[in-house]
């Protein structure tokens, strides 16, 4: 079993070496809905969260960094939320990645500690090509392998999805996607659930190398 | 090297070509010694004639006309033996006698002038009456040839001795006729043609023996004397070509764009589409989603409907339907061609033998 290990790992090795970097950076606006339900008390909030993302790929092996915070607010309340996750990933296919590592969101209300949620999720994201080189769709999908909501303290479980279209601009390094992102964490066998939407518009960056 | 070895090739050499020489002149001495003893008697003949002895002369002529085979007269020789017989008769006052050899010389050579110089008028003017009233024709025709029918013609050149209406047909061993060649007057000589086909005019007739029957006629259309020319006519094998095959779908190009390409752009983008609009019930099972997904959801779908319509599917790819065309046609002309060598060679090649014309005549001497 080492043996076998330490042979994909050096395997993985030789293919990260041969590439070479690709990397990425992204700033997002997100218009998002969050909806808590605990029993039969529902809230909803909405309000707008910016973020950045910073995606580096070297051969099947990727890297996925993604932050945002803002205001999620309704008429009678509202909260401060950052989200984030870090991801590693692996193309199994050219149009197909998988994904694992952390998810957290955190609900910041003043007066109270905030609620984190953490979720270790993996996830599958598959692309395909409208346009060559140009234009792609693509939806990712994600299910929490393990988590937990840190007030109430509790172990935790969900999972979420994204789709959407990416548009590269011919000639610049630059380029642009509007997705639709839909999660769900539930503790208590399901009877604490938040649901977070979100549209997002993502204008991206590609360094010329 | 022996210095005595040219002299010794050069006596060989002429050694040899003595031997050579000697052998050569024994086997034509017999020949020329027989035909030359017929000669030397048409020689005494024609002295006997030139000094008056028309006995003698007809006894010598008589005589060398009977030399037979290998001693018998030349042709040449023999037409003239039978002209100073013709003019020696008609001086001896036995015009009936003169009358039948200047047939027996029309029939075996019509084309035969007697010399002017040599013979008096009246013997060249009984001559000319003879042959006048002698209607009668050889042919020559090529011993051993082969011809394309409908392309080619098997060619028999026909001599007349007088202007006369000849009937020639070509018929099987039978009599039974397969074509008829020519019915007309012929004056000094004609040329019969046959392009190798019976009487249908589109095929040949199959192999076996044939005679070229030419009957010459009188003034009343009575068949006074009928050539017979003997044909063996053999039909070639016939090969075909082979039809080339039409252009190999490996080499035709696609004269429409596929609908493959259009469908692989679609997809994507519809599958995107509807799953932004099913993925809150797949991950939020009870929750209100947003409306507002739709517009995510509608801009993914119409970007893949784009896309789809921009391979333009089902649309003629002019250069491809272009380069097909030309291999198509090249095929066409090809098959056209093959076909055309094969309706050619279908008709195959005719071989024709032809034996000695025989010359008959059906009514009595």
């Amino acid at each position: 079993m080492t043996r076998a290990l330490v042979f994909a790992l050096a395997l993985c090795g030789a293919s990260v070496a041969e590439a070479q970097w690709n990397v990425s950076f992204g700033a997002t606006a997100a218009q998002e809905i969050a909806q808590s339900r605990v029993g039969t008390t529902r809230e909803r909030v909405s309000g707008l969260v910016l973020g950045a993302e910073a995606v580096a790929s070297r051969g099947r092996f990727a890297a996925r960094l993604r932050y945002g915070q803002g205001r999620v607010t309704n008429d009678t309340a509202g909260r401060d939320v950052a989200e984030g996750e870090a991801l590693l990933g692996y193309k199994a296919r050219p149009w197909l990645t998988v994904w694992v590592g952390p998810h957290a969101r955190t609900f910041v209300v003043p007066g109270q500690s905030d609620r984190r949620w953490l979720l270790w999720s993996g996830r599958v994201t598959a692309r395909g090509s409208l346009f060559p080189g140009r234009v792609e769709s693509f939806v990712e999908l994600w299910q929490g392998v393990t988590g937990s909501l840190n007030r109430p303290a509790e172990s935790a479980s969900g999972g979420g999805a994204e789709a959407g279209l990416v548009l590269r601009l011919a000639r610049h390094p630059v380029w642009g996607r509007l997705a639709y992102r839909i999660e769900q964490g539930r503790v208590s066998g399901g009877a604490r659930r938040e649901t977070v939407e979100a549209i997002t518009l993502t204008i991206g960056y590609v360094p010329v190398r | 090297m022996d210095p005595h070895r040219p002299e010794t090739d050069r006596r060989m050499t002429r050694a040899v070509a003595l031997f050579a020489v000697l052998w050569l002149g024994a086997l034509a001495v017999p020949r020329a010694a027989s035909a030359q003893a017929s000669a030397v008697v048409l020689a005494q003949a024609t002295r006997a004639y030139d000094d008056l002895e028309f006995d003698n002369a007809a006894g010598l002529l008589r005589r060398a006309l009977a030399f037979q085979g290998a001693d018998a007269l030349l042709p040449a020789d023999a037409a003239r033996a039978l002209m100073y017989l013709a003019a020696t008769e008609l001086l001896r006052e036995r015009p009936d006698s003169a009358r039948a050899v200047s047939r027996r010389l029309v029939l075996s050579n019509p084309r035969y002038r007697p010399d002017e110089l040599v013979f008096p008028p009246e013997v060249l003017t009984f001559f000319q009456e003879v042959r006048r009233s002698t209607p009668a024709v050889i042919g020559r025709a090529p011993a051993d040839t082969a011809i394309r029918p409908g392309a080619e013609a098997l060619e028999v050149r026909l001599y007349a001795s007088t202007f006369h209406d000849v009937a020639a047909t070509l018929a099987t061993g039978d009599g039974r006729v397969v074509r008829t060649l020519y019915t007309g007057p012929i004056a000094d000589s004609l040329d019969l043609h046959w392009n190798g086909f019976d009487s249908t005019g589109t095929k040949p007739p199959p192999s076996g023996r044939y005679t070229i029957t030419v009957n010459s006629l009188d003034r009343q259309r009575r068949v006074v004397r009928i050539l017979r020319l003997p044909l063996q006519v053999t039909q070639g094998r016939v090969d075909t070509l082979p039809h080339p095959a039409p252009p190999a779908d490996s080499l035709l190009l696609p004269e429409r764009q596929p609908m493959g390409p259009a469908l692989r752009a679609l997809a994507p983008g519809a599958l995107a589409g509807v799953a932004i609009a099913v993925l809150p019930s797949v991950v939020a099972n009870g929750e209100d989603a947003s409306g507002a997904r739709f517009v995510v959801g509608g801009t993914v779908t119409v970007a893949g409907i784009v896309a789809f319509f921009s391979r333009h599917p089902g649309r003629a790819i002019s250069v491809n339907v272009a380069h097909n065309r030309t291999l198509r046609d090249a095929w066409r002309r090809e098959d056209a061609e093959v076909a055309r060598r094969n309706t050619e060679r279908a008709r195959g090649m005719l071989g024709i033998r032809s034996g000695a014309p025989v010359l008959l005549t059906p009514e009595a001497p």
